[in-house]
């Protein structure tokens, strides 16, 4: 009983910043992430004994949070008609160039098909290789390949495009 | 490697492993300095991603998942309780029922034990003699009496017939004592008519409230006894 709630919170500690920001990036809302994260890791302490290795454990929680995910769709049919900008908060508000950078950039990254920006979050913040994330996705590893291409492709091209109109212009 | 497959491979992973991706980049330096823009591209990428975490989600998590646990641990400590209390009703129902019924299915079969656990405390010769008056004042529990007495009666006492409350009246015999039970009538025990073992023999009458057994050794006329019983007690009702 208490090496389960030992190996629980650990657990809790090493990844939730991971599954929440991975979260984060599948529903673009901060209530809902957060959700998703409690509902993840309760179902994760249901079955923290079919955990038998500690490695894959972030794998794991993603997988459970993508089918947790999933059923919010089947629960409840969300009127997902355009995704719009302006419900992306953003708490940050230093006016550092780096922060408005980050903003911007957040954006781009939400505009992006679900399809490309999931293996991209995956690859950049989960650190999985492209096997790994093609088991996750269940899809081939050329597929996934093709998707950070064409993610990191339009990133570049949306980056290389936008600094000249970026800014406020007055008068 | 050429340049399209390159930009391909660099674009899919920044951080590629391959060899060839890498031996690509050391032989062409514009090549590299591509794989350092996307490098510096991922950078900021994974700067962008990393959202801020609410600081007291992990917290939340582990209180969450601790009344979770809690909850459940109630629910089974409850269980376990159900179950020390079902277990304790049935072995108690178990030791009450192999204390009060009977071993033995059959009148005869106890009479006969009952005969032999008492063997010793009567002797036949004994001096001792109980009143016709006195048997019937017992005999009075059992709505009955003895219109005269049947021989000489060495004991006459309540005493307990399979748990039931019976009148055991012990005779003089020809050579040992002679048993007679009043038992009242009972669905545990099934009536023999006729019984006996090597030693003992004993018959049952039956009457409308109560048995009455005799049991006495072989050298006894059974019938005789029989005959008496039945000239001599009077029922109430």
């Amino acid at each position: 009983m208490m090496t389960k709630q030992v190996r629980y919170e650990a657990l809790v500690k090493a990844l939730h910043g991971d599954l929440y920001r991975y979260a984060y990036w599948l529903c673009h809302e901060k209530q809902v992430a957060e959700d998703l994260v409690q509902e993840t890791f309760l179902r994760a302490w249901r079955a923290l004994d079919s955990l038998k290795d500690e490695k894959a454990a972030k794998s794991w929680l993603i997988t459970i949070l993508r089918r947790e995910n999933a059923r919010r769709f089947e629960r409840k049919r969300f009127d997902m008609s355009e995704y719009e900008e302006a419900t992306i908060t953003d708490t940050q508000s230093v006016t550092a160039e780096q922060q408005i950078e980050n903003r911007w950039l957040r954006d781009k990254i939400s505009q992006l098909p679900p399809e490309y920006s999931e293996p991209l979050i995956l690859q950049v913040l989960g650190g999985f290789s492209g096997e790994d994330i093609a088991a996750m996705l269940d899809l081939n590893k050329n597929t996934v390949m093709t998707r950070l291409f064409r993610a990191r492709n339009q990133l570049k091209e949306a980056l290389e495009a936008e600094p000249v109109k970026r800014g406020k212009y007055n008068g | 490697m050429d340049d399209l497959q390159f930009r391909r491979a660099i674009y899919a992973d920044p951080n590629n492993p391959d060899d060839d991706v890498i031996e690509a980049q050391q032989q062409d330096p514009s090549k590299k300095q591509f794989a350092q823009e996307i490098c510096k591209l991922d950078e900021k990428i994974k700067q962008a991603l990393q959202v801020p975490i609410p600081d007291d989600l992990c917290d939340k998590l582990i209180l969450r998942q601790t009344l979770a646990s809690h909850q459940v641990h109630k629910r089974k400590t409850r269980i376990h309780l159900a179950l020390a209390a079902s277990v304790a009703i049935v072995g108690g129902l178990m030791l009450n029922f192999m204390q009060f019924s009977s071993a033995y299915n059959k009148l005869g079969d106890y009479a006969l034990a009952h005969v032999y656990h008492e063997q010793g405390s009567f002797n036949n010769n004994g001096t001792s003699k109980v009143t016709l008056a006195s048997l019937n004042q017992k005999m009075s529990a059992f709505d009955g009496n003895f219109s005269q007495s049947l021989g000489k009666l060495l004991f006459a006492d309540y005493c307990r017939f399979d748990g039931m409350k019976s009148l055991h009246l012990v005779y003089q015999g020809k050579t040992s004592p002679v048993t007679v039970f009043v038992v009242p009538k009972n669905e545990q025990l099934s009536f023999d008519a006729n019984f006996n073992d090597k030693q003992l023999f004993g018959s049952s009458l039956e009457f409308s409230h109560s048995n009455i057994i005799v049991v006495a050794d072989k050298n006894e006329s059974l019938e005789q006894w029989q005959q008496s019983i039945s000239d001599t007690i009077n029922w109430s009702i």
